[in-house]
C-alpha cells in the first residue's frame, strides 16, 4: 500500500484529491512543520529536497507532486496513456503546472529564497503579475480539454490546489487572485466540492466546508500547514 | 528501433543554444527524423499569432507532434523517451519513479534556478539584480549538490556515463548556461560536482551530442567546458 507524506494544507492535497477521487487506498504520514520533520535525516532520506509531498510505492520513494501525479496515472490508468492522442496535451499542462504556475506561486511564498527583503514588494508585484496570466492560460486549457480538466483528475487538482492557495498565502500578502475571474476555473471549484470524497478530505486537513470556491485558512486536527 | 517515416512528423521550433538544443540533442541521440522551424527572436517571431497559437507563452520550445502542439521542454522529453522507448525508463520499469521524480526536479527546480542566474533582473527588477544573482547562485549550488549527491550513491542508469538519457542532455544544457553566461564569480563551477561532471563528458562526447554541438555551434565541449 502507497503512503503518502502529508502536512494539511500543502501540495500533499493535490495527492489526496487524487488517490481518493480513484478510489485508491493508501496510508498517510504526517510530517510535522511545526519541528521542520521536512528537514529531519530520516525525511531526507526520502525526499532530498526535503518538500512535500512524498508518495512511498513499492518501487521505492516518489517526489515532486507532478512526477507523484504522472506515475499514477500510468499505474492506474487514471488519465491518457503514453501513446494517446491527448498525451502531449497532458503532459504540457502538468508540467506548466509544476514548472510555471506552481514555481511562481512559491515565489511569491518565499520571498525571501528570490530576493533581498527590500525587493520584497517589487517582486510580488512581477509574481503575481505573472500568476494572473498563468491563470489565463489554464482557465483557457480547462476549457479547451474538459476530460483532462474533471473534478479529480490530476490536472483539476493541480489546478485547484493553486487556486486554493492564491487566495490565502502568503498571509498579510496582497490579494490578487479572484476566482471570478477565471470561470472554467471556478466552475470546477464547485464541481469539486460537489463529490463525495471532498468533504472528508476538507475534514481531515481542516480545510473548512468550501476548500476551493470559498478557502479559508485552515485548522488541522494534525500537523501544521507552514 | 522504429523504421524512420519518409516524411518527419515532428517539427521542433527552435533557437540555437536556447531550450530547444536539449530537444535537439534527444531526438538526434533517438535518431527520430523532425523538421526545424528556425525562430529570429529579434524579429518577433514568438510574438507572432500563428506561434502563439501553438505555444500560446511565447517560449521555446515547441514541437508540433500528429497529436496538436506541445510546449515544456521536460513534457516533450517524457513524451518522446515514452514514444520511442529509449533514454529514460519507461512506465514499466522498476526506476521509473526515481527518473520522474529528478526529470521534475530538473525542471522545476534546477531549471528556473538556472535562469534567475543568467537574468537575475527578472525576479524582482534592475534594482535588486545584484542581490538576486548572488541567492541564484547560492540555490543553483545546492540543487546541483543534490543531484551530485544522488549521482554519487545511487548510480542510477538514467544520468550516468555509460548510457546516454534525456536527464544527462537536459542538466548538461543547463550547466552549460550557468557556467558560461554569468558574470564571475557567480559562474559554476562544473569540477566541483566530478559525479555530474562525468555523466556530462560522457553524453557531450557522443556522436549524435558532437552532430548537434556542430549544427548549432555550441563548440566541441558543449558541457564541461562551453563556449559561445
Amino acid at each position: 500500500m502507497y503512503t503518502l507524506h502529508y502536512a494539511p494544507d500543502n501540495a500533499s492535497l493535490i495527492i489526496r484529491l487524487v488517490l481518493d477521487g480513484a478510489g485508491i487506498p493508501y496510508r498517510t504520514a504526517l510530517v510535522d512543520r511545526a519541528t521542520r520533520q521536512q528537514d529531519s535525516a530520516a525525511y531526507r532520506a526520502l525526499n532530498p529536497a526535503g518538500l512535500i509531498p512524498t508518495l512511498e510505492t513499492s518501487f521505492g520513494p516518489i517526489s515532486e507532486t507532478g512526477a507523484i501525479l504522472i506515475w499514477l496515472t500510468d499505474r492506474h490508468g487514471l488519465g491518457p496513456r503514453p501513446d494517446a492522442s491527448d498525451r502531449p496535451a497532458f503532459l504540457k499542462w502538468l508540467f506548466f503546472l509544476s514548472n510555471t504556475a506552481h514555481a511562481d506561486l512559491r515565489q511569491l511564498f518565499y520571498p525571501h529564497q528570490y530576493s533581498p527583503v527590500e525587493a520584497h514588494p517589487g517582486h510580488a508585484e512581477i509574481i503575481s503579475r505573472r500568476m494572473i496570466t498563468n491563470f489565463t492560460l489554464l482557465d483557457a486549457a480547462a476549457r479547451a480539454h474538459p476530460a483532462l480538466f474533471a473534478p479529480a483528475q490530476p490536472l483539476a487538482a493541480y489546478t485547484l490546489a493553486l487556486a486554493r492557495w492564491s487566495v490565502l498565502y502568503p498571509k498579510g500578502g496582497s490579494r490578487w487572485f479572484d476566482l471570478a475571474a477565471f470561470p472554467a476555473i471556478a466552475a470546477l471549484a464547485r464541481a469539486q466540492e460537489r463529490r463525495v470524497e471532498t468533504p472528508v478530505i476538507a475534514r481531515e486537513e481542516g480545510l473548512g466546508p468550501h476548500p476551493f470556491t470559498a478557502p479559508v485558512h485552515p485548522q488541522p486536527p494534525e500537523g501544521s500547514a507552514t | 528501433m522504429t523504421a524512420p517515416d519518409l516524411k518527419p512528423d515532428l517539427k521542433l521550433h527552435a533557437i540555437p543554444d536556447w531550450a530547444s538544443v536539449i530537444i535537439r540533442f534527444a531526438l538526434e541521440e533517438m535518431a527520430v527524423p523532425h523538421t526545424l522551424v528556425k525562430k529570429d527572436f529579434d524579429a518577433g517571431d514568438l510574438d507572432s499569432p500563428v506561434y502563439r497559437a501553438i505555444n500560446p507563452l511565447g517560449l521555446i520550445p515547441a514541437m508540433e507532434t500528429p497529436n496538436g502542439p506541445m510546449f515544456e521542454t521536460a513534457a516533450i522529453l517524457l513524451w518522446l523517451t515514452d514514444r520511442h522507448g529509449s533514454l529514460a525508463p519507461g512506465p514499466q520499469d522498476a526506476d521509473r519513479a526515481a527518473f520522474l521524480s529528478w526529470l521534475f526536479f530538473t525542471s522545476n527546480a534546477l531549471h528556473p534556478a538556472a535562469m534567475a542566474l543568467i537574468y537575475p533582473d527578472r525576479p524582482a527588477g534592475e534594482a535588486a539584480a545584484a542581490a538576486a544573482i548572488a541567492v541564484a547562485h547560492e540555490q543553483v549550488r545546492a540543487r546541483l549538490g543534490l543531484v551530485e549527491a544522488m549521482i554519487a550513491a545511487k548510480h542510477p542508469r538514467w544520468l550516468s556515463a555509460t548510457e546516454p538519457g534525456v536527464l544527462g542532455y537536459y542538466i548538461g544544457t543547463l550547466v552549460r548556461w550557468m557556467t558560461m553566461l554569468p558574470p564571475a564569480p557567480h559562474a559554476i563551477t562544473l569540477t566541483a560536482f566530478p559525479a555530474l561532471h562525468a555523466v556530462l563528458a560522457a553524453h557531450e562526447a557522443r556522436p549524435a551530442a558532437l552532430r548537434v554541438a556542430l549544427a548549432d555551434g555550441l563548440g566541441p565541449t558543449p558541457f564541461t567546458n562551453p563556449v559561445s
